[in-house]
C-alpha cells in the first residue's frame, strides 16, 4: 500500500513534521502521567505527615471510594454514552455479598472486595442483557428501576438483615488486622490500579469501540463492532468498578444497612460526580468524586443544604461546561500544546483542537 | 470462480408496511470493477444499499457475497465477509482524531478484547502495527497532515475521504460508497473520483457506487445498473446507459439530450 502513488495533488507537500510531533505528543503524555503519579505519590505520603490523624484516613478513604465508583459509572455514561442512574444498586450488590462472605465465611476482606465486584459484574451482565436495546432517557430509567429493585429486596429480605444492618468484625486482609490507614492504603491500591485500568481501556480498541458507538453507531457497526457484545462489555466493566466501591464502602465502616444502600441518592451522587467533573475523561470522575464527597463534609452544619448546592452545581456545569469541570481546566493546557505542536510544525490544524472534547448527555440518540 | 460475481443479490424485496422500497431488484457485481448504482430520488438505492451491507432485512430475495449467502449476518460480520461501506451523509465518530477514526476502521484487526483492553504486550505491539498502516492510508489518501486533527475541525471533502479511508483500514476487498461526492464542490469531487481510481486500481478493491453526479459516474464506472421506482431499468456500460432511452427519459433528461 505505501508504494501507491498519492492520488490527491495537496498530499505531495507535507507540512507536517511528523517526527517532532511524535515526539512532542510523547512529552505531553508524560506530563500526564507525572500528573497523576504525583496525585498517587501526595496520597501515599499522607498518613506519614505530621498532624495526620486516623479518622482523617477513613474520611479520605471514603473520598476515594466516591471517586472509585464514578469511574464505573464514566465507563458506561461517559465512554460508552450510555446514562446511568442505577448505579448505587451495583455499590449495594459489591457492599451486600461482601460483607455476608465476611460475616458467614469470615473471608478475607481481599476476597470479598473480589466476590463483591465479581458479583456486581455479574449482575451487571445480566442487566446488559436486559437493558440490551434501551437508550437515552428509557435506559435511564430502566436503571433507575433496577436501583429501586436492589432497594426493595435489600430492605425486605431478611438475609440482608434490613434497617438493622450488618455489623462486620473488624477487618484482616492476608491474616493481618487492618486499622483506618490499613484500609487506606488498601482504598488508594484499588483506586490506583482501576485508574490505570481505565487508562488502558479507553485507549485501547475496547475504548474506541465504545466511543465509537456512542458518536455513530451504524458507522460503528459497519466497522466491525458489534453493538450487543460490547454495549455488554461496558456494563460488566463498569458494573464490576463499581461493585468493588461498594464494597470498599461497606468494609471501611464495618456496616452495610438498607438505610444507606436502598438509597436512590446515592445513584444520583456518583451520576452527579460523574458528570461534573466530566465523564469521558480520566481525572473526570477524580475531581467530581472529590466535590460530592467532600461537600457535607466542608458545609459541616449546613450539610442539609449539600443537596441544593450539588444541583445548582450541576445545573451549572451542564449550562456553561456540559463536557465537565475538567475540560475546562483542561483548556488552557490544549491550547497551549496546540501552539506548541504548530511551532513544531504541525499545521495550522494539528493537535486536538479547543472545545468540549464530549459532551456525552448532549448527545443523545439521533 | 471466474463466473461467480464478487457480490450479486437476487430479486430482493424489500416493504415498510404498505410501503414497498425495493419491488424485485436484482444486482450483479463482478470482481474487481467499479459498478455505479444510479437511479432518481426514491427508487430505492439507498434501501438496496442498507440490504447489501445488512443494515436492513429484504422481505424476499437473497444477497451473495463470493457466491456465499449473507442473508442472516448481522451489519458489524459483513467486513469479515470482506465487505467495508460509506454512508451518505458523514457518518465519522466527530469527536475523535482522523487517525482513531481509521483505527476503528481496522477494529476486526485488533485481536482479543481482553488483552487490549489490559493493554497487554501483544496487544500493544498489535495496536502499533495498526498505527503504522493507518498511517500508510492516510499517506494514499492524502490525509497524512490530518490524522491528529478532530474530525469535526475538518473541511467536508476530507472529512469525505477519512470516510473512504476508515472503510479501507478494516481490509476490505469490496466496498460500497454511498454518494462519495454529494455535497462535494469541483475540486474536491475531482480528488475523491482519484480515491476511487486508486482504491480499485492500485488496491485491487471491488467498488459499488451509488452517485448522483454524472460525470463521475460516467468517467469512473466499468459497469452501470439503473433502478427506478424500486426495480431495475437498465444495465450496462457508461456507453451502452448514455445510449439508453428508457434511461433517459426516466433518469438523465435533458441534461443527456444535449
Amino acid at each position: 500500500m505505501a508504494g501507491a502513488r498519492n492520488p490527491t495533488a495537496r498530499a505531495s507537500a507535507h507540512i507536517v513534521d511528523r517526527e517532532a510531533v511524535a515526539h512532542l505528543k510523547q512529552r505531553f503524555a508524560a506530563h500526564n502521567a507525572w500528573g497523576v503519579i504525583a496525585l498517587f505519590a501526595v496520597l501515599a505520603l499522607l498518613p506519614f505527615l505530621p498532624g495526620f490523624k486516623p479518622w482523617m484516613a477513613g474520611q479520605i478513604s471514603l473520598v476515594m471510594v466516591y471517586i472509585v465508583a464514578a469511574q464505573g459509572v464514566s465507563i458506561l455514561t461517559g465512554y460508552t454514552g450510555l446514562v446511568t442512574v442505577g448505579h448505587g444498586g451495583f455499590m449495594a450488590i459489591g457492599a451486600y455479598a461482601s460483607a455476608l462472605m465476611v460475616k458467614h465465611w469470615q473471608v478475607d476482606i481481599l476476597v470479598a472486595i473480589i466476590g463483591g465486584a465479581i458479583m456486581a459484574g455479574g449482575v451487571g451482565v445480566l442487566l446488559g442483557l436486559v437493558f440490551l436495546r434501551l437508550a437515552g432517557p428509557f435506559l435511564a430509567i430502566g436503571t433507575l428501576g433496577f436501583a429501586f429493585f436492589v432497594g426493595t429486596i435489600v430492605t425486605n429480605v431478611p438475609l440482608f438483615e434490613g434497617r438493622e444492618g450488618i455489623s462486620l468484625p473488624k477487618n484482616k486482609a492476608l491474616g493481618l488486622e487492618l486499622g483506618d490507614v490499613g484500609f487506606y492504603f488498601l482504598a488508594l491500591t484499588t483506586f490506583a490500579a482501576v485508574t490505570l485500568f481505565v487508562h488502558s481501556l479507553v485507549r485501547s480498541s475496547v475504548g474506541r469501540a465504545l466511543t465509537a458507538l456512542r458518536d455513530a453507531e451504524k458507522a460503528a457497526q459497519s466497522c466491525g463492532v458489534n453493538r450487543l457484545f460490547y454495549r455488554m462489555v461496558a456494563f460488566t466493566v463498569s458494573a464490576t468498578i463499581t461493585g468493588a466501591a461498594g464494597a470498599l464502602s461497606g468494609l471501611s465502616v464495618r456496616y452495610v444497612s438498607a438505610e444507606v444502600f436502598a438509597d436512590i441518592w446515592y445513584s444520583v451522587d456518583i451520576l452527579v460526580a460523574c458528570v461534573v467533573g466530566g465523564s469521558a475523561m480520566l481525572m473526570g470522575p477524580i475531581v467530581g468524586g472529590a466535590f460530592v464527597a467532600l461537600l457535607p463534609f466542608v458545609l459541616e452544619k449546613l450539610a442539609d443544604f449539600s443537596f441544593i448546592l450539588k444541583g445548582v452545581v450541576l445545573i451549572t456545569v451542564l449550562m456553561f461546561a456540559p463536557a465537565g469541570v475538567c475540560d475546562v481546566l483542561a483548556r488552557p493546557v490544549r491550547a497551549w500544546r496546540r501552539r506548541q505542536l504548530e511551532r513544531a510544525g504541525a499545521g495550522s490544524g494539528a493537535g486536538s483542537q479547543a472545545g468540549a472534547k464530549v459532551e456525552p448527555l448532549k448527545r443523545q440518540e439521533g | 470462480m471466474s463466473n461467480i460475481p464478487h457480490l450479486h443479490c437476487e430479486n430482493v424485496v424489500v416493504r415498510f408496511g404498505g410501503v414497498v422500497a425495493c419491488k424485485n431488484v436484482s444486482l450483479r457485481v463482478e470482481t474487481g470493477k467499479v459498478v455505479g448504482l444510479i437511479g432518481p430520488n426514491g427508487a430505492g438505492k439507498t434501501t438496496l444499499f442498507n440490504v447489501l451491507s445488512r443494515f436492513q432485512t429484504q422481505t424476499e430475495g437473497h444477497v451473495y457475497v463470493d457466491g456465499k449467502t449473507v442473508d442472516r449476518c448481522r451489519p458489524d460480520e459483513m467486513i469479515g465477509r470482506g465487505m467495508a461501506r460509506t454512508f451518505q451523509n458523514i457518518n465519522l465518530f466527530q469527536e475523535l482524531s482522523t487517525q482513531d477514526n481509521i483505527l476503528i476502521g481496522a477494529h476486526r484487526l485488533m485481536g482479543d478484547p481482553v488483552s487490549s483492553m489490559y493493554s497487554l504486550p501483544w496487544a500493544r505491539q498489535r495496536q502499533a502495527g495498526q498505527i503504522k498502516r493507518a498511517l500508510e492510508i492516510a499517506d494514499l489518501l492524502g490525509l497524512a497532515d490530518e490524522l491528529d486533527v478532530t474530525v469535526r475541525h475538518l473541511p467536508y471533502g476530507i472529512q469525505k475521504r477519512v470516510e473512504i479511508a476508515r472503510a479501507l483500514a478494516g481490509e476490505p476487498r469490496l466496498i460500497l460508497l454511498d454518494e462519495p461526492v454529494a455535497g462535494c464542490n469541483d475540486e474536491e469531487t475531482a480528488e475523491l473520483r482519484e480515491v476511487v481510481r486508486t482504491v480499485n486500481r492500485d488496491l485491487g478493491i471491488t467498488v459499488l457506487m451509488v452517485e448522483h453526479d454524472m460525470s463521475m459516474v460516467m468517467s469512473v464506472c466499468d459497469y452501470i445498473f439503473v433502478v427506478n421506482f424500486g426495480a431495475n431499468l437498465a444495465e450496462g456500460t457508461p456507453a451502452q446507459i448514455r445510449a439508453n432511452p428508457e434511461v433517459v427519459k426516466a433518469y438523465l433528461g435533458e441534461e443527456a439530450e444535449a
